[in-house]
């Protein structure tokens, strides 16, 4: 009997569905064990009934759910606690789900300056006043989803990988358990380390050191040579099976996509710590809340008291 | 009649001394019966250089109301450099606490030798006097 899936996306960008399209073949013999109950993207299947009749949102039950995004809006609290009830195994799908993701950078300011800033302060948009018809009301910051319901898979990444997703989606139908990788980046990544940097913090407008096409060990560590990689506060596992992270692959500094290394890690200090220990100097960075914590916001950044 | 005795605010503060120089000049006050304040709680680390900024920021937010940092004099750290390293990370350290809203006063990073016991106890004093004037830690609900 083919097991039910729902699947519902809040603040998202849409990423890690076109990743679950990206597991590819494999997708085929994964689609005949799953029978997709709902999936917005996807499916013309309605949360107040098919004409419009009834008076609160459903979701039908499934035996996997699936969500995407961080919580931004009280709908998105709603849906999420209807998933909770209604998916006997919840997976929070993407870096927004598992850690807030990108907009949870939305939580260095409060609700009413963002309000402010796009609809009465952006130039290029007329001043009506903050819409409120219609539109469910804004949390007063982005939550993962974890914060707010209880999720038994987390697969982080921005976006997450097609093999993690068909990994676990695989593993759950055969009932198996999935674990994350409790390593750091650093831990798959092949490059030179001698603790030591070789210059001075640098922006990346400037290439990395490195012979094109030759082969990654032979690179030096892109933090000493003075890029700012998350690769030390950063969960591994976006390498999948053939281990390198893919950053790295492409010559350039670890993103932090991943999110922390475990659940309560602060990478801020940890990448501050990785930073001084090797003799480049944080108080260079403008923006260390953010850049340390770009997606990993939701019960880490707040706003900046006000001086 | 009841007698109402005020409890006066008494700081937790915690001493991340190393090994070979400040744990010893800590040994050494303690021998020599140097006064200092019983508010010091004194952990042994083999290098100041082995501390994390994690576990200084993590004492601050658990229930500690101040944390010194005490390593070897520079040119003196038993693993040559370590001590050098803690001072980064203690820059590091010092740039961080009002993004937790912890007061920069609250964390301290001193050399101590291991002949320096009058000194220890001097240092503690005086930085507990500090946090005492500083008050509770605002994690302490």
């Amino acid at each position: 009997m083919a097991a039910r899936l729902a699947e519902e996306w809040f603040a998202i960008c849409g990423g890690c569905e076109v990743t679950i399209l990206d597991i590819g073949e494999p997708l085929l013999d994964l689609l005949e064990k799953v029978q997709i109950v709902h999936m917005p993207v996807l499916m013309d299947h309605k949360l107040f009934g098919q004409t419009g009749e009834k008076t609160e949102m459903e979701i039908p039950e499934a035996e996997v759910g699936l969500i995407s995004g961080g919580i931004r809006s009280d709908e998105h609290k709603k849906l999420a606690q209807e998933m909770r009830r209604k998916c006997k195994t919840l997976i929070a799908l993407g870096s927004c789900a598992c850690y807030g993701g990108i907009p949870a950078l939305a939580n260095l300011y409060s609700t009413e300056e963002l309000l402010t800033k796009v609809y009465r302060e952006s130039i290029t948009t007329d001043k009506n006043g903050f819409p409120h018809e219609e539109v469910p009301a804004l949390t007063d910051r982005v939550y993962s989803v974890s914060e707010v319901v209880k999720v038994d898979v987390s697969l982080p990444g921005c976006p997450t990988t097609p093999e993690m997703v068909g990994g676990a989606l695989t593993a759950l139908l055969e009932g198996r358990p999935f674990t994350l990788s409790t390593k750091s980046v650093c831990d798959e990544c092949p490059t030179i380390r001698e603790k030591k940097a070789t210059s001075t913090l640098r922006r990346r407008l400037e290439p990395a050191e490195f012979v094109p096409g030759a082969p990654l060990n032979q690179m030096r560590c892109l933090m000493e040579q003075g890029f700012l990689c998350n690769g030390p506060a950063t969960r591994s596992g976006c390498g999948g099976s053939e281990g390198t992270p893919r950053c790295i692959r492409a010559y350039m500094p670890c993103e932090g996509c991943f999110g922390p290394v475990s659940e309560k890690a602060n990478p801020m200090v940890d990448m501050m710590g990785a930073l001084s220990t090797i003799g480049l100097d944080p108080k260079q960075i403008p923006d260390r809340a953010a850049t340390f914590n770009r997606f990993s916001g939701a019960g880490r950044l707040r706003p900046a008291p006000k001086r | 009649m009841g007698l109402a005795v005020e409890q006066e605010f008494e700081p937790v503060i915690v001493a991340l001394a190393c090994n070979w120089c400040s744990y010893a000049g800590a040994d050494l006050a303690g021998i020599s019966r140097c006064q200092y304040p019983a508010n010091v709680r004194i952990i042994r680390v083999m290098c100041s250089g082995m501390v994390h900024p994690n576990l200084v920021i993590e004492a601050l937010t658990k229930g500690a109301d101040g944390v010194v940092m005490c390593g070897c004099h520079p040119g003196d750290c038993h693993y040559q450099e370590g001590n050098l390293k803690a001072e980064k990370r203690a820059e590091a350290i010092t740039l961080m606490l009002p993004d937790f809203g912890l007061e920069e006063e609250r964390f301290k990073l001193a050399w101590v030798s291991a002949s320096e016991g009058p000194q220890f106890a001097k240092l503690m004093t005086e930085f507990t006097a500090q946090v005492k004037r500083l008050g509770p830690s605002p994690y302490k609900s």
